[in-house]
């Protein structure tokens, strides 16, 4: 196979399975969004503390890996809870802007306590997979990279199903639809609010275990939060299935802007051709490719 | 309720702006060293470690009696690698009658040239930008007080030349950097020793925060096919590096890392000393615990009951901190050798820092030779290899191209 | 107090919507120039100065980001990159062209102006979140053309060094200098912002915050007067950013990063979104923040802790107060510092009656 065509199905490769990587952070995202229609910006930290968390207990505790995955995934869970209870139930109601300065300051915050209660080296996360890639014709796949796909692809499947066929599901659709019917349905909103942080907390935990072992635990690791914004304005704030083709989009044309554009430019395209092609869209497509359009009435 | 909130917040920053300064101990004369530390923005992997060696090294000054008699203070305010907190602590210090002033980062010396050279107060750059201000004459008040990016890439390429048996034509070499100011200075030496040496250097920019590197790292390994990469990276960039080069397979013993990628944290970062066999990295202090001035540290933290601090065992960052005050400190001792009284300000100081010769504190510290030309002291690094799981000396003190380097200082503005 | 508003009678319109109807606000402004003018800077240190000469630049940009997010209602996380438009056009004027400052400043404006109305295209068909993170996009953008183009970077480093304004044959260098050429704009600015909320454009701009459907029902061109937001409060902006450049003596891209796009939301949420003097309050509160923690960590936080655990608290500790007050701030009064300030003043205006 010519090189240039074997490095052009390498970045292709790359593109797709770090873009499914995308899509489970955005998926923490969508699924605020979705039940709450309440922009998180701190969706990056979410996942540094989770992987601080689970660092943590694997070196400082000594515990086993699935000890420390729980304790992790328990410890998001409860820590989603409380946040919705104690930031963001005053802040219901509120005009946009309310909402993303409070995810704003909650960013500071975690930023400030990751360092100070966890300590400022990197942590390593060791997953027991191999670092060695496969290999498959001129496709070099690394092994972390195909486990964080498909738990993404897991993931995002589950919940779209759980979203489309379960009770809860649907109970929460109607809660982002219309408060105030869902209320007089009898659906106690407060709890599946909670409920709906909660599931971002566990989503944070699983994208804080991949990335971190992709990238090591520390600080830098919240900034993986700043690509989670192309993918869901691509794909649509509320839209699972859109966080998924958002994610692929994404991660495939950073590939293609760092293979192809960057020799040219001097590099550094890949952070923002995603943005680019996001403001495009949008000028088209304002709501996103799978996106709900916004009914306004006067 | 919200009049009460009210009336405690404008109390709390009254009660901020009208807190006392520290009172000027003009009494015991103490001499004041400012400075800049980053432990919470994108470099806090270096700070937390060589801010504690420095006032380390400070401690143990004082408690041999300080210098000439004068106890030193080192204040130091954390700028989280921006530019405005760090012109705000400079103001603090200048206030509080700094006569050095130890600046922390690229971004910041530059911001802070203008004003050192104003005020007459030298500030060092150690191991990191303006190569422009080893030129002494130009730039009176900068002193980088070791080896530049200028001379980190000469070393860089003359290191690779030996690994490559002392010709270099034709080769293919990759310099992967972090794609800010910093990180693009040493691509003008590279360029010209490219053309010197014959060799095709590409280069391949990593935006900040340097946290995915995927493609950039397939392009060298896979397209490009690097016979030797030369990395610049900072932050958790190199570990990151590591990683992703392992990940496709590339020999990481076909990899120099400039100084910031260089430390047991970074290494720790991408896996452990045995995940990343065969990485050279350059450095500008000796690394290990096995210096005198080391187990002294140590016989202090002993006498006063307390363990040794754990950045210490992070000896790359924490013995360059021990290094800078050790040069902020011969600096004052020259300036106050020149001045018995005891009033010494930045001129002295500077004049102070232009003496210093042959001070290696038992090999941690290069040969430097500082001249009020000089002000880099002569751009000298050692080789490390990560090997058998810690670092081992592949080469002794050297600098290399001087011509070149010097060339790229007097032509730059 | 209570005679505040008593005896004071208007018989004309423009009487009645001056900017200071009532002799005691002439008083009050009176004795507040006195104290900015004369007071802080002949008695206070250097040091203090050089904090006043930050909380100044500060207010500039704040005013401006009200223009855009508090009367207009559009979010906006660009605003560092128009300040680093200002700022390097400002740079490159005067370095190569050896422009005076004055020329620089209105350049410097003018072109984060063009650049800012190129940014809020987009505002035409989206709005919202969406918007906020188009122009969070348009600030990586103009980050990275700034940090790659070298004939606007002026090269590798991309910091330009700017010489000192002169004024005459005075070269403003020291930072009582400084502070009174940044006070003067400063009042321009305060002054230009009340005037331009007061007018036919700013009541635009806050009808199309509160109901832009019917604002473009009776009439007002919402599309037109988006643009003019941008172009306005980017002016601001750039204005901010060549300031920032004289003070510091240089131009270089990283001191405007998101970070900074970030601390000026926090500034005007804080303050109170639409108003003035909420923009002020808010800009001296977070400039002052980080240096309030410092000095209180340096004094009492020995008392808890070694002092390296002190120096490495405080970095953090101000990451976690800065996050917290954002936080506590829109969960307590989301009207921010302003509806504190007028909680104060309406219970003196009356006092001591209750109502």
């Amino acid at each position: 196979m010519p090189d240039e065509l074997g490095f052009f199905f390498l970045l292709m490769s790359n593109g797709v399975l770090i873009g499914l990587m995308y899509s489970l952070i955005a998926l923490g995202f969508v699924l605020v969004y979705k039940a709450t229609d309440a922009v998180n910006f701190a969706q990056g930290e979410f996942v540094m503390i989770a992987g601080l968390a689970v660092a943590l207990a694997m070196s400082a505790a000594g515990a086993p890996l699935w000890v420390a995955i729980t304790v992790g995934l328990a410890g998001m869970i409860a820590f989603g809870f409380g946040l919705e209870r104690v930031v963001l139930r005053p802040l219901i109601g509120r005009p946009v802007i309310a909402v993303v300065m409070a995810t704003i300051g909650l960013a500071s915050v975690l930023r400030g306590v990751g360092p100070t209660f966890f300590g400022a080296g990197t942590k390593t996360l060791p997953l027991p997979i191999s670092d060695a890639p496969f290999v498959i014709g001129p496709l070099f796949i690394p092994p972390i990279q195909l486990l964080g796909a498909a738990v993404s692809v897991v993931f995002l499947s589950g919940f779209g199903w759980f979203f489309l066929w379960s009770r809860k599901g649907i109970a929460m659709r109607a809660v982002a639809d219309n408060q105030q019917v869902a209320m007089a349905m009898g659906i106690n909103v407060e709890r599946y609010f909670g409920l709906a942080w909660a599931m971002t907390g566990m989503v944070s935990a699983l994208g804080g275990i991949i990335w971190g072992n992709l990238l090591g635990v520390d600080i830098n690791l919240s900034l993986v939060g700043f690509k989670v914004f192309p993918v869901v304005i691509l794909g649509g704030l509320d839209s699972i299935p859109g966080a998924i083709v958002g994610g692929l989009i994404v991660g495939i044309v950073e590939n293609i802007a760092a293979g192809y554009v960057d020799p040219y430019v001097g590099g550094g395209t890949k952070d923002f051709a995603p943005y680019v092609l996001m403001i495009l869209a949008l000028m088209i497509r304002p709501y996103g490719i799978f996106g709900k359009k916004l009914i306004e009435r006067v | 309720m919200r009049q009460f909130l009210a009336i405690v917040t404008s109390l709390v920053l009254a009660g901020g702006l009208a807190a006392p300064a520290p009172a000027d101990a003009q009494a015991k004369a103490d001499i004041v060293i400012g400075v800049q530390c980053d432990r919470t923005g994108a470099t806090q992997i270096v700070g937390t470690v060589l801010c504690p060696g420095f006032h380390d090294y400070i401690a143990l000054v004082n408690s041999k009696g300080g210098v000439e008699g004068h106890k030193i203070k080192a204040l130091e305010i954390d700028h989280e690698y921006k530019v405005p907190p760090a012109v705000e602590s400079y103001e603090r210090h200048k206030k509080e009658g700094a006569v050095t002033m130890a600046v922390y980062g690229t971004p910041q010396i530059y911001a802070l040239a203008a004003k050192l050279t104003e005020d007459r107060i030298p500030g060092t750059s150690p191991g990191f930008g303006s190569a422009a201000a080893a030129d002494g004459i130009k730039y009176p008040y900068i002193f980088p007080i070791a080896a530049t990016y200028w001379s980190q890439g000469a070393a860089a390429v003359d290191f690779v030349k030996k690994q490559m048996g002392g010709n270099m034509k034709g080769k293919k070499i990759a310099f992967i950097f972090y794609d800010n100011p910093a990180g693009r200075e040493p691509i003008e030496v590279m360029e010209s020793l490219a053309a010197k040496e014959g060799f095709q250097l590409k280069i391949f920019a990593v935006p900040p925060p340097g946290v995915e590197m995927g493609a950039q790292v397939l392009d060298i390994a896979q397209r490009y096919r690097a016979d030797f990469i030369i990395a610049h990276l900072f932050g958790g960039a190199p570990a990151v590096s590591i990683k992703e080069l392992k990940r496709v397979g590339y020999p990481l013993n076909k990899v120099v890392s400039f100084v910031w990628g260089s430390a047991e944290v970074n290494i720790e970062a991408a896996g452990g000393f045995p995940a990343a066999e065969g990485y050279y990295t350059m450095q500008f202090a000796g690394v290990g615990s096995d210096f005198p001035v080391l187990n002294e540290i140590r016989e202090m933290y002993k006498k006063e009951g307390k363990p040794a601090p754990k950045e210490m065992a992070s000896t790359v960052y924490y013995n360059r901190g021990v290094l800078i005050a050790a040069l902020h400190v011969e600096a004052i001792r020259n300036a106050l050798k020149a001045k018995p009284s005891g009033k010494i300000t930045g001129v002295d100081t500077k004049a102070g820092f232009e003496k210093i010769s042959n001070f290696t504190l038992g090999g941690l510290v290069p040969p430097l030779k500082i001249t009020p030309t000089d002000h880099e002291g002569g751009g000298l690094v050692q080789i490390w290899q990560v090997k058998g799981g810690k670092f081992e000396r592949v080469t002794d003190w050297y600098s290399a191209y001087p011509d070149v380097v010097a060339k790229h200082i007097k032509a730059a503005k | 107090m209570i005679q505040r508003e008593c005896g004071v009678l208007k018989t004309s319109y423009e009487a009645d919507m001056a900017l200071y109807p009532l002799p005691i606000a002439r008083w009050t402004v009176a004795v507040l120039a006195v104290i900015f003018f004369l007071l802080i800077p002949l008695t206070l240190h250097e040091y203090y100065l050089s904090v006043a000469n930050l909380v100044w630049i500060a207010v500039i940009g704040a005013l401006g980001l009200n223009i855009l997010v508090g009367y207009t209602g559009q979010v906006s996380i660009g605003h560092g990159a128009f300040m680093s438009v200002g700022a390097y056009t400002a740079a490159n004027l005067a370095t190569r062209l050896d422009s005076p400052w004055p020329v620089n400043l209105l350049a410097g404006g003018l072109m984060a102006a063009a650049v800012g109305a190129v940014v809020g295209i987009p505002s035409l068909r989206i709005k919202g979140l969406y918007l906020a993170i188009a122009t969070l996009a348009g600030q990586l953008i103009i980050e990275w053309t700034i940090n790659h183009v070298t004939f606007i970077s002026g090269g590798v480093q991309a910091s330009i060094a700017v010489p000192r304004p002169r004024l005459g044959s005075m070269v403003l260098s020291s930072q009582r200098d400084m502070y009174y050429f940044l006070l003067v704009f400063v009042v321009i600015a305060i002054v230009g912002t009340m005037n331009l909320v007061r007018s036919r454009v700013g009541r635009a701009f806050i009808a199309i915050r509160d109901q832009d459907i019917a604002a473009e029902i009776i009439g007002i061109d919402i599309f037109r007067y988006k643009l003019l937001a941008f172009a306005i409060s980017s002016f601001y902006a750039g204005v901010t950013g060549v300031l920032y450049t004289y003070f510091l003596g240089i131009a270089n891209y990283e001191q405007f990063q998101i970070g900074v796009s970030i601390d000026y939301l926090a500034m005007i949420i804080v303050g109170g979104l639409g108003s003035v003097l909420g923009s002020i309050f808010g800009a001296i509160f977070i400039t002052l923040l980080p240096i309030v923690i410092r000095i209180g960590m340096e004094s009492f936080g020995s008392v808890f802790f070694n002092p390296q655990t002190v120096l490495n608290l405080i970095p953090n500790l101000r990451l976690m107060v800065f996050g917290a007050l954002i936080i506590f701030f829109l969960v307590v009064e989301p009207d921010g510092l302003n509806r504190l300030w007028r909680n104060i003043r309406n219970y003196f205006r009356i006092w001591p009656f209750a109502y």
